[in-house]
């Protein structure tokens, strides 16, 4: 017996002291700016912007892991890449110290349901009735969840719709769906300098990071910014030349005059609230409920939302109205509506668009095919099933506006 | 047939008590207890070896512990207390939960989440108790006023002076066989090494686990009165186990049934 524990402690001796060669060691203990113990700052030299920097905020309290490890695999141990996604953003950057009350409203948002497409994609194909209300089905989390739950709809929403909602794993999917969702970083990431190798996180959302999703139905976020779907034909050409752009999809689009919020610099958050865009803990069942700003909360309206909340960049500058900008921080005038023109008699009913939107996309006989001999992605599971989905539609024209009536007031109506 | 204490768990206690006060006494030299968590860290990210003096402080001071409750049940077996005066039987009963504060306070000084939580919840504990609540919290734990620094001297002194007493008085440490010390040294390392003992980082705190043997107690906690749960609850064993050199029959069926309750609540709280 002795002999053997003998060899067995030689053995444990060598073992451990090739392992003391072996590892890396770091020169002190690392905290952050407040004294918490934050050892991944030794190997990991990233930087975040300011509000996120290493110094102040460390690695862990985004990424999870064990902040008090040096050793590569025990400090990786239940390692976050994407703190933003929502399947772990109550851990992350909604913890108690950071943006507690956050995910929770945004986990109820449109943008993370998509109630209102799964509801109104349930209602038109006859699935459930056309009075139904919201159902707990209809909302992204509980598809996630829920495999069992099938339908000729959800199949279809599962497959073509699926990749345009908050819990859509960033990266999971190759091509231009690898830049898509990612929870909270869908909309506040964007990319930072070469040699600080992280990106940044940002209230400033740049246009992009929207229109990486609003580019479909309504085409909202490429006509803002002078972009016209163009059907090409299936090829580039224009005029006899490479004149179309593309997408990163592959869509073809050609340039149009752009909006002149676009032309004054402004993007979406300038007029989109927090609330509107991240949800307020209210369920709605869709996004005309959810919107509150309007044209005349800043032309007007004194920078007052229908709900009254107050439109930050809104600013009274003597006796008339500024708005400055998020991203650069210029002022622009705010016009009021013209007395004339839009206070008339004849004009009381007309929606600003009905007026000012000079050109919208219309996209007619829109047309759905399933072949069932073929299989195509759950873009919520990632799993291949049986059933290809295809879109086509008759026609794209670019257009002046169809006008029509709904409830009092006469709006623009877009095909999409 | 009377049974008789196997000598290796009894040596292998003794042993594996002596190898937590060495590797402890390393420690010391790197640790500060006025930076418990930076120098914890420390030592295992800084120091040289310091992670494997560590684990090998740790996994002793259980094996100790754990010995120690397995020699208690032979010993009970052994019927050893009929040879024992009321006194010694009595101040062999007190090594246990001395044993257990030493543990505990050494759970404490690391300073990371699971043990200062466990200290506070201590420091309550102890200010229930009936007059001298404020003199066992002055002596032991005081994390409010002073941080770990009385859990440091407490772990020290009782580890220290349990150890001269038990071995001037219960066993003699010549006799202590030196294949005894590296065996419990070397299963001490091999469980460090497979086994890294945890620190807990404090960026998530909803829910935070004490040290294992003091699970079952944080579980009770949930459900009865401090004083019951806290108080009257842990010191029932040890009434138990001093009370059955008069009483076997009923001490030990208490004792039984306390542990089963133990086990269950343990588990109940390692499962959250």
């Amino acid at each position: 017996m002795r002999r053997g524990l003998f060899v067995l402690a030689v053995v444990l001796v060598f073992f451990v002291l090739a392992r003391e060669l072996w590892r890396k060691r770091a020169p002190r203990v690392f905290t952050t700016t407040s004294g918490r113990v934050e050892m991944c700052l030794f190997c990991h030299k990233e930087q975040p912007e300011k509000v996120h920097g290493r110094e102040v905020v460390g690695c862990s309290p985004c990424h999870r892991g064990d902040p008090l490890r040096v050793d590569k695999n025990l400090a990786h141990r239940g390692l976050v890449k994407n703190p933003g996604d929502l399947r772990v953003a109550d851990k992350t950057c909604g913890s108690p110290a950071c943006h507690p009350e956050i995910p929770g409203h945004v986990k109820k948002s449109l943008m993370a349901t998509n109630r209102g497409i799964i509801n109104t994609l349930r209602r038109y194909w006859g699935e459930i009735p056309a009075g139904e209300g919201i159902r707990a089905e209809d909302d992204v989390a509980y598809l996630l969840t829920h495999e069992e739950l099938k339908s000729p709809a959800l199949d279809y929403y599962r497959k073509l719709c699926g990749s345009c909602h908050l819990w859509f794993e960033k990266g999971k999917f190759p091509g231009f769906l690898a830049e898509k969702g990612g929870g909270c970083v869908a909309c506040h990431l964007v990319p930072g300098p070469k040699e600080a190798k992280h990106p940044r996180l940002t209230r400033k959302i740049p246009l992009e990071n929207c229109v990486r999703c609003h580019n479909r139905s309504g085409r909202i976020g490429l006509t803002y910014q002078g972009l016209y779907e163009d059907e090409g034909y299936g090829t580039p050409y224009l005029g006899g030349d490479f004149g179309e752009e593309t997408l990163v999809d592959g869509r073809f689009v050609r340039r149009i005059p752009p909006d002149v919020h676009y032309k004054a610099g402004l993007v979406c958050v300038d007029c989109h609230l927090k609330e509107e865009t991240m949800g307020e803990g209210k369920v709605y069942a869709h996004f005309e409920e959810s919107v509150e700003v309007s044209c005349v909360s800043c032309h007007g309206g004194g920078g007052k939302t229908r709900r009254g909340r107050t439109i930050p960049g809104v600013k009274k500058e003597g006796t008339s109205f500024v708005f400055v900008d998020k991203l650069k921080g210029k002022k622009h005038p705010l016009k009021p509506p013209h007395p004339v023109k839009c206070r008339h008699q004849v004009h009381r009913r007309l929606s600003c668009q009905a007026c000012h939107a000079s050109r919208v996309p219309q996209c007619f006989g829109c047309h759905v095919r399933r072949d069932p001999r073929e299989r195509q992605q759950d873009k919520l599971t990632g799993k291949k099933t049986p059933g290809l989905w295809e879109e086509f539609k008759s026609y794209q024209r670019l257009e002046t506006p169809t006008l029509g009536v709904k409830g009092n007031e006469v709006m623009i109506l877009v095909p999409g | 047939m009377s049974y008789l204490p196997r000598p290796w768990v009894s040596w292998g206690a003794g042993a594996a008590f002596l190898l937590a006060l060495i590797s402890g006494l390393i420690l010391s030299y790197p640790y500060r207890e006025e930076l418990p968590l930076i120098s914890t860290v420390g030592i295992e990210g800084v120091v040289p070896l310091g992670e494997v003096f560590r684990a090998l402080h740790y996994f002793s001071g259980e094996l100790a512990f754990l010995l120690l409750f397995w020699h208690t049940g032979e010993a009970l077996l052994s019927r050893a207390y009929e040879r024992r005066d009321v006194l010694s039987w009595t101040a062999l009963v007190a090594t246990y939960p001395l044993l257990l504060l030493a543990l505990f306070t050494g759970y404490i000084i690391r300073g990371d989440e699971t043990g200062l939580s466990a200290g506070r919840i201590a420091e309550h504990l102890a200010l229930k108790v009936p007059f001298l609540g404020w003199l066992i919290n002055r002596l032991f734990f005081a994390l409010a006023e002073e941080g770990v620094h009385r859990a440091y001297l407490a772990h020290i002194f009782v580890s220290v002076g349990l150890f001269l007493g038990l071995s001037t008085w219960h066993f003699r440490l010549r006799r202590l066989k030196l294949e005894d010390l590296a065996l419990w040294a070397i299963l001490a390392l091999a469980l460090g090494i497979l086994f890294p003992p945890g620190l807990e980082a404090p960026p998530f705190p909803t829910h935070i686990k004490g040290p294992w043997f003091f699970l079952g107690i944080q579980e009770a906690l949930r459900h009865a009165p401090p004083y019951l749960a806290g108080l009257i609850f842990p010191a029932l064993p040890l009434f138990s186990l001093w009370a059955y050199k008069w009483r076997p029959r009923a001490a030990g069926l208490s004792l039984i049934l306390w542990h089963v309750a133990y086990f269950l609540l343990l588990l109940k709280g390692a499962l959250r």
